[in-house]
């Protein structure tokens, strides 16, 4: 009997009440957990509930299509599915194939036929398809990212700061990061291009090397040597990724940045918004390039926000969101109501990751507690 | 996302239309990688039919940039939609994939 290892779950879709009991009863032998159910609906569901590793598929099904089971199944699972069909026409096992199936076999079979393509299914390494993200790897990824958040705010006399990332089901490489230095604080935002885990290990790799860059006293020589540590491992794996990077000096308001083709810093100020001018082109997209730092100060009552591009697709244009911005950061008072509404803008139809993250100097009559 | 070729003596186009993202991407490379291959190291990609752009998409350009120029030629990219143009424009990639007003206009003196 060919191995197949142990553990694994296999799901019978099939509506002949026989058939089914035949290949529950095969399948079983060979070491599968098996669920059963008698229509492409039902089947989905327990595909979805408790995942499979392997899944017989009827192709004429009282409800849905055995293809359009397939497919939906290859949205969200990479399980092997075996279609069983009577129809022994060549387009339609073409078509099975190329819906995602990886094998199929033609009614009436027998038992021993059926255990050796299921056991050679399971010889055959796997590879991972290119415009899909397995849900393993998928939560994986989600939790990278989200072990890659600072938890609280840091306490810098006279500001307030807040950050939030709403990441999609496919992960993307956004994240957002801030630590203390000697005269304020750091802050970076940053988006790493693609989805998956690899565009997470990429944020990781980002976030390390910028939170160590700051040994650096000089802005421009610390983002200088952080871009060429990362454009090696961007290079190797033809990405990119986009960064605001900004030093804060607490006690001027200065705030020196680096924006390398992230292109969505903001100074607010007095109601009014400007977007920060970008330094150059994302790290990793032309090898060698040079950023310059830009400098802005925050008066009393000025704030820094930081946003990644994911809000942009739920608005016509750049002007058109940074309008809508520029609206709701005049209405709410703090930093976590101001970041809040910006994700509330977005809107639950983007599908990409979206990132808010603020630095207010307080207002005068906040620093001085008149009032 | 279905991409054409058509070559000409200057310069080889490539046509895609639809939604350059994490999809359509490798392919993308795919196409431009055995146009270069073939020897046209001149390549104008027509975005004219490219709706919308991720930076999957932005990164399959990039990709295609430094394979047309290791071969010793170029790659330029016209008719640029909206959403490419302010992708391009946001990420300050638009000084290195500068959009051309049209296919013919990328090469003009090739």
């Amino acid at each position: 009997m060919p191995a197949v290892p142990n553990n694994r779950r296999a799901v019978i879709v099939e509506d002949n009440a026989d058939i089914r009991r035949l290949l529950v009863q095969i399948v079983s032998e060979q070491g599968f957990t098996v669920a059963e159910a008698e229509t492409g609906r039902d089947g989905l569901e327990l595909i979805r509930a408790g995942g499979a590793d392997l899944i017989t598929l009827d192709l004429n099904l009282p409800d849905l299509d055995g293809i359009e089971v397939c497919r939906q199944v290859r949205a969200f699972s990479d399980a092997y599915i075996l279609m069983i069909t009577a129809r022994v026409e060549e387009v339609d096992r073409l078509s099975g194939l190329e819906t995602g199936a990886d094998d199929y076999i033609s009614k009436p079979f027998s038992p021993r036929e059926l255990q050796a393509r299921i056991g050679a299914l399971f010889r055959r390494p796997r590879s991972q398809p290119v415009d899909a993200v397995p849900g393993a790897d998928q939560e994986r990824a989600a939790e990278v990212q989200r072990s890659l958040l600072p938890g609280e705010p840091l306490r810098v006399q006279d500001y307030d700061m807040a950050g939030r990332c709403r990441p999609t089901r496919n992960v993307g490489g956004d994240f957002f990061d801030w630590c203390a230095t000697d005269k304020g604080l750091q802050l970076t935002v940053a988006d790493a291009m693609g989805k998956g885990m690899g565009a997470a290990l990429i944020a990781a790799t980002v976030r390390a090397v910028l939170r160590s860059s700051n040994r650096h006293a000089d802005l421009n020589q610390a983002f200088a040597a952080a871009s060429q540590a990362l454009e090696w491992d961007l290079a190797q794996s033809s990405s990119f990724v986009t960064i605001f990077h900004a030093r804060l000096d607490a006690g001027s308001g200065t705030v020196d940045y680096v924006d390398a083709g992230h292109g969505l810093g903001l100074h607010l100020y007095d109601g009014g918004l400007r977007r920060l001018p970008s330094g150059g082109p994302p790290v990793g997209a032309v090898p060698g390039s040079i950023w310059a730092a830009g400098s802005l100060l925050l008066a009393p009552g000025d704030s820094l926000l930081v946003l990644s591009d994911g809000l942009l697709d739920a608005f016509d244009s750049v002007d058109a969101a940074m309008d809508a911005v520029a609206g709701v950061a005049t209405v709410r008072e703090s930093p976590e109501e101001v970041c809040d509404a910006v994700l509330e803008l977005a809107g639950t139809a983007v599908a990409d990751d979206v990132t808010a993250v603020m630095l207010r100097r307080c207002p005068p009559e906040h620093t001085e507690g008149a009032q | 996302m279905q991409f054409t070729v058509e070559t000409t003596p200057a310069y080889a186009e490539v046509n895609g239309s639809g939604r350059l993202n994490m999809v359509a991407a490798p392919l993308l490379r795919e196409v431009v990688a055995a146009v270069v291959a073939e020897g046209n190291h001149h390549v104008v990609v027509n975005m004219e039919g490219t709706e919308f752009m991720d930076s999957s998409g932005l990164g399959a350009l990039i990709g295609c940039l430094k394979i047309a120029r290791q071969a010793g030629g170029d790659l330029r990219i016209a008719n640029v939609q909206p959403q490419v143009k302010m992708v391009l424009e946001l990420t300050s990639m638009h000084r290195v994939l500068n959009p051309y007003e049209s296919v013919d206009a990328a090469f003009p003196h090739a």
